[in-house]
């Protein structure tokens, strides 16, 4: 067995939902920087999207004192992930920096981690993916395109962290703070998305996560010590609005 | 009572042997008709991976559907084979005798059917060597082994070998007199089959003492096997119907009953197909039936305490998957046929001595079970994961497609051929244990009664 | 074939024999020894009782964590108590023919659990209700009244040992009509009270068997539903976020176990003491040992089955319980348990020399008692130790809770009281079923098959 190294790094990400207008742009960016098949209609028929990153909505209340309300849901990159376990391959596994990576050659698509992955963020290729002719040019260059069978899922744009740590340890330093933006945090407009190093007490994202409105999706219910934490809308009647 | 024929050790050989070598005339054409499903569903198989699993119905969150559950039905069915053999004999049970050889064969067969099932299932079925042979051992990646998808084959593995085994030491004494009763390839095959067995005391002994420890051996395989089935379920915190403390012995008491049904159903056809009324009698019937209606209430009880512990906490997701298992359309309707045809039609009809004693209700009361019990791992596997988490944004529905209906065909007809294949060169019911059972169990006259007793050894 | 077997000389008792041994002695001999024991017993006893009357003044009833070793010794009752008559009813099922002597020893347990019965009144007023200060606590009982399981706990209770007590009225009739005849002053009385016309007659035979038939099941069916019952309001309900479907299937099966165990113990000690050699040999005690080692591999499995969920689930909840009920404060009965109740059974009983003796098994049945009395106080008082019966999850674990003086007391009350209460019914009742002894000769007689002696046991359906 190959022991981890420790790392400097723990990468994690804060929602702020308060923030999030569910505009879909993360929805997008995503879509784009991951290579991640088009959702056609006839997926949609099938129930077999894939969106890395999901905004769900809710409805609150009866008509017509009705609120919709949004949250971004992406992998969670948990400390403590049920979907590690179960698969037989060690296709998916925790990494030294916080990362809950996906090994896609090694993936024989037994689909057990999307069984035990309880917020429905890993997604299985059904059939081969395919692009118009049109969007070839578009792929991303540094993202693998995967085949049918094999699971993929939100990689915290594990291409760009790479390129950074590349760089920092170029120039002998460590990945600074803010100098990682993963496609969702890019594009989000409100900026409720923030993405940093959560080992880093004075990083964006560390000092977020101390905020008195943070919580974890699931955490107390089922212990899966997730890396991407929210932060809870703020209301007159103040309560969470999720989870 | 009735009238037991006692036959001489010539006509038991005559009789039993009728299946290997007198070939009755429909043999042939049962198995082309079964063999054209068998190869019906390889090509079947060979389009799902040529085109993806999306030939299946399976979607997002249901990544788990009726492969899964044929899967776990063919392991349930497995279970017949050592309950039969190796649970009856270490209590001693007389009547087990001639359905010992068909219930192991059932085992071993059934078990190489569920083993291909993940093989299925995956989405990348020619990289499943990685499952089950550790590989790469130049960067040490080694199967996980904490995984449960890794203790399934080495639980099944474990099991199809001891079956096996079992099968064979079980079938040594009847190879022999085949052996002695053919000519040209079928007797060098049979010879070669028969290791040299003579019938000496000492090869008894040692045939007997084997059969003895296998059984010992077998029982706590037997038991972890369809618990490691249901761990794959329990283990995952994430899908509120599964993780539930009760699983393995609540799926290894449904194995029994399915497989003990199944043992029914097989005996009924051995009975119409082979006529071999005199080794399979009613009484057989009544005595599996007898242990049937205990292991089917035991089932039952463990039915309500799941779903009384399940409701315990009130929570959202379980509410929810209950409340589709249960009543929501079709999932209510298959609910409710489940329940009817697993448990209430076919126990209370077992209390009845006319049923038990009828081939006929016996045969159609164990085919409802085994369809109960494969709706009862379809009601267990889908509605849980189409309702798997609290966020109902992700609530999805599951319908099997062509493809896995083919593909459950193809394990059916599988079983069968395999079945029929092996009555034409071995005999079904064990020569042996028939010629012992004949002395084994007899008439016991007391005062004006007459009793059926049974010879025990004295310590 | 029947006139293959030669009979050999059969020196197993006659119904006259039985009859002198099981009805006339025991009354001519009853010892000094026996009623010096059982006075003895009976201080014991009054010890218990003034322990009890103590705690009550000492702690009140509204302190449950001072009670969890009060609940520990109910379910212990009910577990022993209540499992040993199954011993009298499952091997019957599979027409087994060495259960016959010892079915009465198993069904004279149910005269202990009139102790279980008293011992469970004082729970109603233990167990909170199920709402409290307009806060629900989970249970199997829902929306139920606040006082369901109160009352329907002890309805099951009470429903066990009246059918238990029915099953030994039942099966011991023709045996009272043996004492009637035979007997003289108030066992003549007494037999002649509730068997009072018993002879013999066919349709009597018949409406014997049947009611054994039916309380029997009864008796099962009302085992499985008790402890349910018991352990799902008495145990699991106490711990805020324990969700363990198996427990109740767990608490039930450990009761079949230790009712073997008990039978075994009693079988010893009767035989022993009794010196009634001839009627429990080897026969009945190997038999009894094959089936407590299958249920100490059992227990393992049940035990193996919720533990390894808990264990992989490692959610906040699981892992809080693990600590509570295997890990933390009571690691030590944890530990006794798995020694006692499994690893010592299994690795004796395994081997045919210490399996196929009359001291083995005993011995071990004495473990497997004890072993049962750790697990239902790791259980009963971990589960009564915690704090915040109304949360959704358990929050601290609490620390050891030890037994204080009065709780010993009491534990020195209850099993005198229930081996006084064992001795008592032995003076009413022939202590083996003359009857069962004479069927089971009847319908087994020995033979010879080749060059080896046989049994040939009659199956009548």
């Amino acid at each position: 067995m190959v022991t981890q190294q420790d790392s400097p790094y723990n990468w994690g990400m804060v929602v702020d939902v308060d923030r999030c207008t569910g505009c879909q742009a993360c929805v997008i960016a995503c879509q784009a920087e991951n290579n991640v098949p088009l959702n056609t209609e006839n997926l949609y028929k099938e129930q077999r999207t894939y969106s890395w990153i999901r905004v769900e909505r809710y409805w609150e209340g009866e008509f017509p004192d009705v609120k919709a309300r949004f949250i971004p849901i992406m992998c969670q990159h948990c400390g403590n992930a049920p979907c590690e376990p179960v698969c037989p391959v060690f296709a998916t596994y925790h990494n030294n920096e916080g990362l809950n990576v996906q090994v896609y050659n090694r993936c024989v698509g037994t689909r057990y981690c999307a069984i035990g992955c309880p917020y429905n963020v890993r997604f299985f290729n059904y059939w081969e993916p395919v692009w118009p002719e049109a969007l070839r040019n578009q792929l991303n260059p540094d993202v693998t395109i995967r085949s049918r069978g094999i699971m993929e899922k939100c990689s915290f744009c594990i291409q760009r962290i790479r390129r950074a740590e590349r760089v920092a340890r170029r120039d002998d330093r460590l990945v600074a703070d803010g100098e990682i933006q993963t496609a969702c945090t890019q594009a989000c407009p409100t900026n409720a998305l923030t993405f940093g190093n959560l080992k880093d007490p004075d990083s964006k994202v560390s000092r977020m996560s101390k905020d008195r409105r943070a919580y974890k999706l699931l955490d107390e219910k089922i212990g899966t010590d997730p890396n991407v934490i929210y932060l809870a809308r703020v209301e007159e009647k103040a309560e969470a609005v999720h989870g | 009572m009735q009238q037991r024929r006692q036959l001489n050790e010539i006509a038991v050989n005559r009789e039993l042997l009728n299946g290997a070598l007198d070939t009755p005339a429909w043999w042939k054409w049962a198995v082309i008709g079964l063999a054209s499903v068998v190869i019906m569903g390889l090509v079947v198989f060979g389009f799902q991976t040529n085109r993806g699993l999306g030939v299946t119905g399976l979607s997002r969150p249901v990544f788990w559907g009726a492969y899964i559950t044929t899967f776990v039905f063919w392991v349930g069915i497995s279970h017949a084979g050592i309950m039969i053999s190796a649970i009856l004999r270490l209590t001693q049970a007389e009547w087990r005798r001639p359905v010992t050889r068909a219930a192991e064969l059932l085992t071993v067969f059934s078990l190489l059917t569920a083993l291909s099932f993940p093989l299925i299932h995956a989405g990348r079925p020619w990289r499943i060597i990685y499952w089950i042979l550790p590989y790469d051992y130049a960067r040490g990646i080694w199967p996980n082994i904490r995984s449960p998808l890794i203790w399934d084959p080495v639980a099944i593995g474990t099991y199809l070998t001891g079956s096996t085994l079992f099968l064979y030491v079980a079938l040594l004494p009847d190879l022999a007199v085949l052996r002695d009763r053919t000519v040209g390839w079928r007797h060098a095959f049979y010879t070669m089959l028969a290791l040299g067995w003579r019938g000496n005391p000492r090869q008894w002994k040692l045939q007997t003492v084997s059969g003895i420890l296998l059984s010992a051996l077998m029982l706590p395989i037997f038991v972890s096997v369809h618990s490691i089935v249901s761990w794959d379920f329990a283990v995952t915190p994430g899908v509120e119907g599964w993780n539930s403390t009760i699983f393995a012995p609540y799926f290894v008491i449904g194995a029994i009953h399915s497989g003990v049904s199944a043992v029914v159903t097989m005996m009924a056809l051995m009975r119409w197909l082979w006529k071999w009324d005199n080794f399979i009698r009613p009484e057989h019937f009544d005595a599996l039936a007898r242990l049937l209606i205990v292991v089917g209430t035991a089932w039952f009880g463990f039915t309500l305490v799941e779903i009384l512990f399940s409701l315990y906490t009130l929570e959202g997701s379980e509410l929810a998957f209950r409340d589709v298992q249960a009543f929501q359309w079709p999932w209510s309707f298959f609910f409710v046929s489940f329940m009817m045809l697993a448990f209430f039609i076919p126990v209370p009809m077992w209390l009845f001595k006319s049923v038990r004693n009828s081939i006929p209700l016996m045969f159609w009361t164990s085919i409802m079970v085994n369809i109960g019990m494969w709706l009862e791992r379809f009601l267990i596997i889908v509605p849980a994961l189409s309702r798997k988490t609290p966020f109902v944004y992700t609530y999805g529905e599951y319908s099997p497609s062509m493809v896995e209906f083919a593909m459950m065909a193809w394990s059916l007809a599988f079983v069968g051929m395999n079945m029929l294949l092996f009555a034409r060169f071995f005999p079904l019911v064990p020569l042996f244990e028939s010629k012992e059972s004949q002395i084994f169990t007899m008439d016991m006259k007391i005062g004006r009664a007459t009793i059926p007793a049974v010879l025990r050894e004295q310590e | 074939m029947a006139s293959r077997a030669v009979p050999t000389h059969d020196d197993r008792p006659t119904f006259q024999e039985a009859a002198t041994d099981l009805v006339s002695r025991p009354a001519a001999a009853t010892g000094n020894t026996l009623a010096r024991i059982s006075l003895v017993l009976g201080a014991l006893l009054i010890l218990g009782i003034v322990g009890f009357v103590l705690k009550i003044m000492d702690v009140g009833l509204n302190d449950r964590s001072a009670w969890g070793y009060y609940v520990a010794m109910v379910s212990f009752m009910l577990t022993t108590a209540g499992g040993a008559p199954m011993i009298s009813i499952a091997p019957v099922l599979a027409k087994a023919n060495w259960v016959r002597p010892v079915m009465r020893i198993s069904q004279m347990f149910s005269v202990v659990g009139i102790l279980t019965a008293i011992m469970s009144i004082p729970l109603i007023f233990i167990l909170p209700p199920l709402v409290e200060d307009g806060v629900w606590r989970r249970s199997i009982w829902f929306g139920s009244p606040p006082y369901t399981p109160h009352l329907w706990n002890t309805v099951a209770i009470f429903g066990l040992i009246f059918i238990g007590l029915a099953l030994l009225w039942a099966s011991s009739i023709p045996d009272l009509a043996a004492m009637r005849e035979n007997e003289t002053g108030w066992r003549q009385r007494w037999a002649r009270r509730l068997a009072p016309n018993f002879i013999g007659t066919n349709s009597q035979w018949k409406s014997i068997r049947m009611r054994m038939g039916v309380l029997s099941a009864f008796y099962f069916l009302f085992l499985i539903f008790t402890h349910i019952l018991f352990a799902s309001d008495y145990i699991h309900a106490m711990v805020a976020g324990y969700k363990d479907a198996i427990f109740p299937m767990y608490h039930a099966l450990t009761s079949l176990q230790a009712g073997v165990a008990s039978v075994i113990l009693a079988s010893w000690a009767i035989r022993r003491w009794g010196h009634l050699e001839r009627y429990i040999g080897l026969e009945q005690i190997w038999s009894l040992a094959k089936l407590e080692l299958a249920l100490s591999l059992f227990w393992f499995y049940f035990f193996f089955s919720a533990f390894i969920i808990f264990w992989y689930s490692r959610t906040p909840q699981t892992e809080k319980i693990i600590e509570l009920f295997d890990q933390g404060p009571y690691l030590w009965a944890f530990l006794g348990t798995l020694v006692f109740i499994f690893i010592l059974p299994m690795w004796t009983l395994m081997w045919n020399f210490i399996r196929v003796t009359i001291n083995g098994p005993a011995l071990i049945a004495v473990f497997i008692l004890f072993g049962t009395l750790l697990d239902r106080i790791r259980l009963s008082v971990g589960a009564w130790s915690t704090e915040g019966i109304n949360d959704t999850f358990l929050q601290v674990v609490p620390n050891t809770v030890w037994p204080d003086l009065w709780d010993i007391f009491m534990f020195l009350g209850m099993f005198s009281g229930a081996a006084l209460l064992f001795i008592g019914i032995t003076r009413f009742l022939p202590v083996l079923s003359i009857w069962e002894i004479q069927q089971s000769r009847l319908i087994s007689k020995p033979g010879k098959f080749m060059r080896g002696n046989v049994l040939i046991v009659g199956k009548p359906d």
